[in-house]
């Protein structure tokens, strides 16, 4: 057995000749300081950063160095996994005692965070010439909708995309589906076209290539229910349903809700892995990736994986296209970004927006992408950059990005603005296990899971 | 019995030992040597199906954990792993001398006194063992963070307390008592105070009691989660919260994991070693008949 | 002291303060927790719930009786004790026999003894992670690929609920087995010999110097790892969270896990550290049935 060796030519050749000198010396700091922006007005503060382990996290750390050169704040960091990192968030920002200045959120966490007042709206920093340099920044370059999906006007119910901004994106998630072209095109399967045929698909690859036809998340957890599943749903019903109705009562029971959940349910259990019910996200990717699914419906930026061929089983053989519309023929795929928001409770308030300023740059950005795979890009300069271009545009032929950017046509965020959107979809996942162990049938488990959250609606006080 | 069916059964038995003993490694060592394997993986290797055991080493994992830099295809851990086993350490060492400081005079006084409250007090010290964390854990963070000990290796030594110290007196305690009285009034007629009787008589023949109880209190306490979890932060994090973090947004390292978890494991490993002559040497000192 | 002993009294006076000097260092380390622990249960009567602050107010008791109310919590609770019998049995059982075993003359048994403690050495969540590599198939599972050498069907390990239940199970017994074993082993290599030489004096088998000899003069030990195996099966934590998050169809859900769902997923710690207390009762009411058989074993041992 030989030991592998790697040298630095390989170490840069594996990151196809881009170097981290694209982010480090003082010509990277020459781009910040184009900004007309007293970058050291902050000179000797302090922050704690509160971060999730990510892609974009990673390539922030080797810069905070750099950071500290450019204004003098000194930079303290705190890094989890999601999960934990969450448990710390909140109990942070509960106790309002400022102990993490800058956090990473997204538009259904800030559901929580405003109404009792926890982090700060970032207008009131934007619009300051004194912090920023908007022709410099340009917030413009991101795209519009992650933009709107971190602005909420506080109204349960609604108002996502109106109101203040809460945090500015880091990165772009919305949900595909990704099949094995190779074994569709072996076996003269298409692609499906709406669930049903996603369920014969499915079956068919289970039948003739004999691995699982679809892998999909199954933990008993909102995790697994917003991606492929909500997506799927939200198309279904041609995105005009909800979890909560009008009136804010839980409408996991709706007959169309209820028929989806069984064409579903019975799709993972006829054609899916066995242990489908203890799936976390990394399960249902690295099944694919190895090459045990014929399917997966979830994280655009998965492909990353799916394509790296150090890894995968499958680079070169997977097709990308939309989840199946319903009958009106639109697909209406959810969305998430990872974005960086501020403590209301910090102490250094104007040093927290320098920093968050300068890690949503364009050129911090682009660097995390190229350097450190942060995926996909929430600016459309990053994605435009032919570095970029030429890494994603293999994937899939070019199926990739020209179905991620139709999905972003209709994709938004899925669901309802309101405090306890956790604690639905853990309410949500257990039912969908109660169908799949065949412990209830799934319009008598939607229905009491309905049941649950308006109990649970009803305790928190969350009404019209 | 002829000599032939006796060398049979012998040799049965023996055969039986054998089988026995290869069981019983089999079950305890295999997890860790897959844990070994694993860390000796690339990425692909790892999730392989089906899975490999013969395939080509890589030490990247372990390179990745001292110098935390990108390698090729995938990210890695930041440099903290060196600062995560030097926590562990400080909190591990430092919580086990205090509770063995505290254990044996207190573990001293519920073995060989009678008092009114003996078996109340005893009890007491073991119930803190039963509560859940999460009651703890939650005020103890508040307080914390009030008075300065939160993300401190004296708050966290003093919070592990919770989970050394019960598991201390109540190991010494069983091991103290079963010195021979007979000894210890031996002693006592000697002209031994209550100290002498202490360290002379009872403290040497407990050795081995004492030895064990010093490597599982340690390993008790270096492998804690929970408490670290909420009241330390980056610079006070032992291994323990260092290894999750190799669970990421968009892969899970596995193979540094793997290695994170078999170098986190050395320190324990060695202990053990220095501890295993301590219970030989306890044994053949022979007042323990 | 009452003034009847007064004789006994003035020789006592120095020893009779002694113990408790001796106790005091450890009484007051722990006594520094006993406030953070006051505040606990003061939460449990709260219905203190993260995100709504304002709405802070003692309740009292409600938490209590809602609980009774949760359907939940009945089958957690089932859970709980159901698992702790079996897992103490299991696991006290197969730790006495491993116990018996190394100590006899067994060839490489100091080699043993130091490899067993190897499961002790890694932290029970990355015991359960690895254990979930081995044993998730689509991960590569190398479990279900060695059965498979013996002609066993893939186990469904954390996909069923049966499967789930089993493997915590073995996850639980592969890093708590060592513990039993040495303790018992230690206990074993402290016994006295003088019984051993007149039972074989008399005459007696193996087995009955076991049944008659062995066992009663182990049962300080055996009463000591049950109860401290009890006292942790009552509350596994760290398994569950890592392989199976209390699933699936939370079949695996325990009161411990519940309580940490409703504290740190669903931040109502009212409600979690309710259900944190009523599993502490639990743990206590049987560790102290089963500490009195300890005390009285224990009293038999040394008078």
């Amino acid at each position: 057995m030989q030991v592998q060796r790697r040298g630095l030519a390989g170490l840069l050749l594996a990151m196809g000749g881009i170097p981290h000198a694209l982010a480090q010396g003082d010509e990277a700091l020459a781009y910040y300081r184009q900004a007309n922006v007293n970058w050291r007005q902050a000179d000797g503060q302090s922050l704690t950063i509160a971060l999730n382990k990510h892609p974009f996290t990673e390539s922030l750390l080797p810069l905070i160095p750099q950071f500290r050169r450019l204004t003098g704040i000194n930079v303290e960091y705190l890094i989890l996994p999601e999960a934990e990192y969450f448990t710390r968030l909140v109990a942070d920002l509960s106790q309002q005692r400022g102990e993490f200045s800058v956090v990473m959120t997204g538009p259904m966490r800030n559901w929580q965070y405003v109404p009792p007042n926890w982090i700060l709206p970032l207008d009131g920093f934007l619009d300051n010439p004194a912090l920023t340099d908007r022709s410099w920044f340009k917030l413009e370059d991101f795209y519009p909708p992650l933009i709107a999906a971190n602005r909420w006007d506080g109204r349960t119910g609604g108002g996502v995309g109106e109101g203040p901004l809460y945090s500015i994106p880091v990165l772009e998630e919305s949900y595909i589906l990704a099949y094995r072209k190779d074994i569709f095109d072996q076996h003269d399967i298409k692609v499906p076209a709406t669930i049903e045929e996603m369920a014969e698909a499915a079956r068919q690859v289970k039948r003739h290539a004999g691995i699982s036809g679809i892998v999909a998340r199954g933990t008993p957890s909102v995790a697994s229910m917003g991606t492929g599943f909500l997506s799927g749903l939200k198309s279904y019903t041609d995105g005009q349903w909800s979890e909560l109705d009008s009136n804010l009562r839980a409408n996991f029971h709706d007959p169309r809700s209820v028929r989806f959940t069984e064409i579903w349910i019975d799709m993972v259990r006829e054609s899916g892995p066995p242990n489908w019910a203890n799936l976390q996200w990394y399960d249902a990717m690295e099944a694919f990736t190895a090459g045990q699914a014929g399917m997966i419906a979830d994280a655009d930026f998965f492909a990353a994986s799916y394509e790296d061929p150090s890894r995968s089983r499958v680079a070169g053989k997977v097709g990308y296209a939309l989840i199946p519309p319903g009958p009106g023929g639109k697909t209406y795929s959810g969305l998430w970004t990872w974005a960086l928001g501020i403590n209301r409770a910090t102490r250094n308030k104007e040093a927290a927006w320098l920093f968050l300023q300068w890690a949503t740059a364009q050129h911090t950005l682009l660097n995390a992408t190229v350097g450190y795979r942060n995926y996909n890009p929430s600016r459309a300069s990053v994605t435009n950059d032919p570095r970029v271009q030429e890494a994603m545009g293999g994937w899939g032929g070019g199926t990739y990005l020209s179905t991620v950017a139709k999905n972003l046509e209709t994709a938004r965020v899925a669901w309802v603005p309101q405090p306890e959107r956790t604690r639905a979809g853990d309410i949500w996942a257990r039912s969908l296990h109660e169908i799949y162990f065949r412990r209830m049938s799934a319009a008598d488990a939607l229905k009491r899971a309905s049941t649950e959250l308006d109990r649970v609606l009803r305790q928190a006080d969350i009404r019209r | 019995m002829t000599p032939g069916a006796a060398a049979f059964r012998r040799h049965a038995r023996n055969v039986a030992v054998l089988l026995g003993a290869a069981a019983l490694l089999a079950w305890t060592v295999f997890p860790f040597f897959w844990i070994l394997l694993t860390s000796l993986k690339s990425p692909a290797d790892i999730l392989s199906v089906p899975p490999k055991f013969v395939f080509a080493p890589t030490i990247e994992n372990y390179a990745a954990l001292v110098f935390g830099e990108q390698r090729g295809q995938y990210s890695s851990t930041r440099p903290d792993f060196p600062l995560f086993f030097l926590n562990s350490m400080i909190i591990s060492v430092g919580a086990v001398a205090l509770s063995i400081t505290v254990g044996i005079p207190a573990a001293y006084a519920l073995a060989r006194f009678s008092f009114p409250l003996k078996n109340l007090l005893a009890f007491l010290f073991l119930s803190f063992r039963f509560v859940p964390f999460i009651v703890f854990v939650i005020p103890l963070y508040l307080i914390y963070q009030r008075v300065g000990l939160y993300n401190t290796h004296a708050g966290l030594i003093f919070a592990y307390q919770l989970i050394s110290l019960p598991f201390t007196i109540w190991m010494l305690r069983s091991f103290f008592m079963e010195v021979p009285l007979e000894i210890q009034e031996a002693a006592k007629i000697d002209g031994c105070s209550w100290l002498g009787v202490l360290t002379r008589v009872i403290l040497p023949l407990s050795m081995p009691g004492i030895a064990v109880t010093v490597i599982l209190g340690f390993m008790f306490c270096w492998n804690a989660f929970n408490y670290p979890l909420m009241l330390a932060g980056r610079q006070t994090f032992p291994v323990t919260v260092g290894a999750i973090q190799f669970i990421s947004y968009e892969q899970v390292l596995w193979g540094q994991m793997a290695a994170a978890t078999t170098v986190a494991a050395l320190p324990q490993l060695l202990l053990s070693l220095l501890v295993q002559k301590y219970i030989v040497r306890g044994l053949t000192m022979g007042a323990v008949r | 002291m009452r003034a009847d002993e007064t004789g006994r009294r003035r020789r006592r006076r120095p020893a009779a303060v002694l113990p408790y000097l001796l106790l005091s260092p450890a009484l007051v380390l722990l006594g520094g927790m006993i406030y953070p622990f006051a505040l606990g249960l003061y939460y449990s009567l709260t219905n203190y719930w993260l995100q709504y602050p304002d709405r802070f107010r003692v309740v009292w008791f409600e938490n209590y009786f809602e609980l009774l109310e949760e359907p939940l919590f009945l089958r957690a609770l089932e859970f709980t004790l159901g698992f702790t019998v079996v897992a103490v049995v299991v696991q006290v059982g197969l730790g006495l026999a491993v116990a018996l075993f190394l100590h006899g003359r067994i060839p490489g048994r100091g080699v043993i003894r130091a490899l067993m403690l190897l499961p002790l050495m890694i932290p029970p969540v990355i015991t359960a992670l690895m254990w979930k590599i081995m044993m998730a198939s689509t991960n590569a599972g190398i479990l279900n690929h060695m059965l498979s050498f013996l002609g066993v069907e893939p186990i469904n390990w954390f996909g069923s609920t049966q499967g789930a239940v089993v493997s915590v199970l073995i996850i639980d017994t592969w890093g708590n087995l060592p513990f039993v074993a040495l303790i018992l082993l230690g206990g074993l290599q402290a016994l006295p010999s003088e019984p051993y030489e007149a039972a074989r004096v008399d005459g007696a088998g193996a087995a009955a110097i076991l049944r008659y000899v062995t066992l009663p003069l182990l049962t300080p030990f055996i009463v000591l790892v049950v109860t401290f195996r009890a006292m942790d099966s009552l509350r596994i934590f760290d398994v569950i969270y890592a392989t199976t998050a209390g699933g699936p169809n939370d079949a695996t859900t325990n009161l411990h896990i519940m309580a940490y769902q409703y504290a740190f997923q669903w931040y109502q710690m009212g409600r979690g550290m309710t259900q944190a207390v009523v599993l502490l009762l639990l743990v206590v009411t049987v560790s102290y049935l089963l500490l009195r058989l300890w005390n009285r074993a224990a009293e038999r041992m040394a008078p």
